[in-house]
């Protein structure tokens, strides 16, 4: 199959210039491709970082909202020789601040998700400063 | 370790003195030095590998222009454009968090962020950082954050202290998490590889029996890293987080 290299060859004798118009078309498009690939790349890597470290910081969240209420709870019966009622109304005020803690970081980690490989977000996405 | 039966996986977290000054109990700690050691070690590191300021990076000044990079991207996300000013602060967290945590990974090295007073004096520089700007900046409007935008108004007497409490548990969280993370790591690895010890000292069955502990061993190692480097990035993130509401104090 003498031919098959030729019909990839482009034709560039019938215009000067074109050769190089074509070299630089090329070029785009490779440097384009490694990007989309290494920013898929990326995306990967972050999410099986980001797997581990959101069960760590959701379970922990809840954990330090419960024991700060009740913390609070403790050293005000302390104060106010109220034992043990104020310690009973903040650990579950805590519990529902750790409920609101989890529910308020899951919420900021679906925003910050990544939007699927490949899908075409334009230039630049700076929507989200303003929030 | 003279004796094999003996592992102590919690003698590592030990204080000693190094240097003592006077009776009053002040004195310089191997946790103080690693500190001394994170701080020297992150300024010699950044300073030298950026010294020449090359066009074509050599392979040190491109690592910390990506660790620049890759901090000053993680504001931009979480805190906004305003949030940059607070760039130095997070980067100088992000670094002595991440080589705290990577020195603690050298054997006979003492890892600084496994005491949780040393997490929670930095989790409270975050915090105390996010009132004092907060309050600067917006006044009494800063109290917004306690208030979440559209909630009608006899429910506040129950909404209000729960999210004083929710913005109360952010130091301890934060502070919680790293600490734990690490000390848990470290006496786990040291565990699996006290178990080696031990079984070693039975004879040959025992070294056999002690090829599956030290695959463990080997593998937790890698598993540390990992957690050492991620929980550097978690608590960056979560400062840029905590210095977002301090600039915008509503939910």
């Amino acid at each position: 199959m003498p031919q098959a290299p030729e019909t990839k060859r482009p034709k560039h004798d019938d215009k000067p210039g074109s050769a190089t118009r074509d070299l630089a078309a090329r070029i785009a498009r490779a440097q384009g491709e490694r990007k989309v690939r290494a920013e898929q790349a990326r995306d990967g890597a972050a999410k099986d970082m980001s797997g581990f470290s959101r069960g760590l910081r959701l379970g922990s969240e809840f954990i330090a909202a419960v024991i700060v209420g009740g913390g609070i709870g403790y050293l005000l019966d302390l104060w106010l020789k109220t034992s043990p009622w104020l310690l009973l109304v903040m650990v579950l005020i805590g519990f529902a601040a750790g409920v609101v803690n989890v529910a308020r970081s899951a919420s900021q980690m679906n925003k910050a998700a990544p939007p699927p490989p490949g899908s075409d977000l334009g230039p630049d996405d700076d929507e989200d400063d303003d929030r | 370790m003279a004796d094999p039966n003996k592992v102590d996986p919690i003698h590592q977290f030990a204080l000693t003195d190094i240097v003592s000054f006077g009776e009053g109990g002040l004195s310089f700690t191997n946790s103080a030095l690693f500190m001394v050691l994170t701080v020297g070690v992150t300024c010699i590191f950044l300073l030298a590998s950026t010294s020449r300021r090359s066009i074509v990076p050599s392979r040190a000044q491109a690592l910390s222009e990506m660790l620049y990079e890759f901090v000053a991207n993680m504001v931009r996300d979480s805190a906004g454009k305003e949030g940059m000013k607070f760039f130095p602060f997070v980067f100088s967290l992000f670094m002595f968090v991440l080589i705290a945590n990577l020195f603690g990974m050298f054997p006979f090295f003492f890892s600084v962020t496994s005491h949780i007073i040393v997490t929670f004096a930095l989790a409270m520089l975050v915090i105390l950082t996010v009132i004092i700007y907060g309050v600067w900046r917006n006044g009494f409007r800063f109290l917004k954050l306690f208030v979440p935008a559209g909630v009608p108004a006899y429910v506040l007497p129950i909404v209000v202290p729960i999210e004083v409490v929710s913005f109360l548990s952010r130091p301890v969280s934060l502070s919680v998490r790293l600490f734990a993370n690490i000390l848990a790591g470290h006496i786990t690895l040291k565990v699996f590889a006290g178990f080696v010890v031990t079984m070693g000292s039975l004879g040959l069955l025992g070294w056999l029996g002690a090829l599956l502990p030290l695959v463990m061993t080997v593998a937790i190692t890698a598993l540390e890293f990992l957690v050492a480097a991620l929980q550097a990035y978690v608590f960056a993130v979560l400062t840029c987080l905590y210095l977002n509401d301090a600039i915008h104090p509503s939910h």
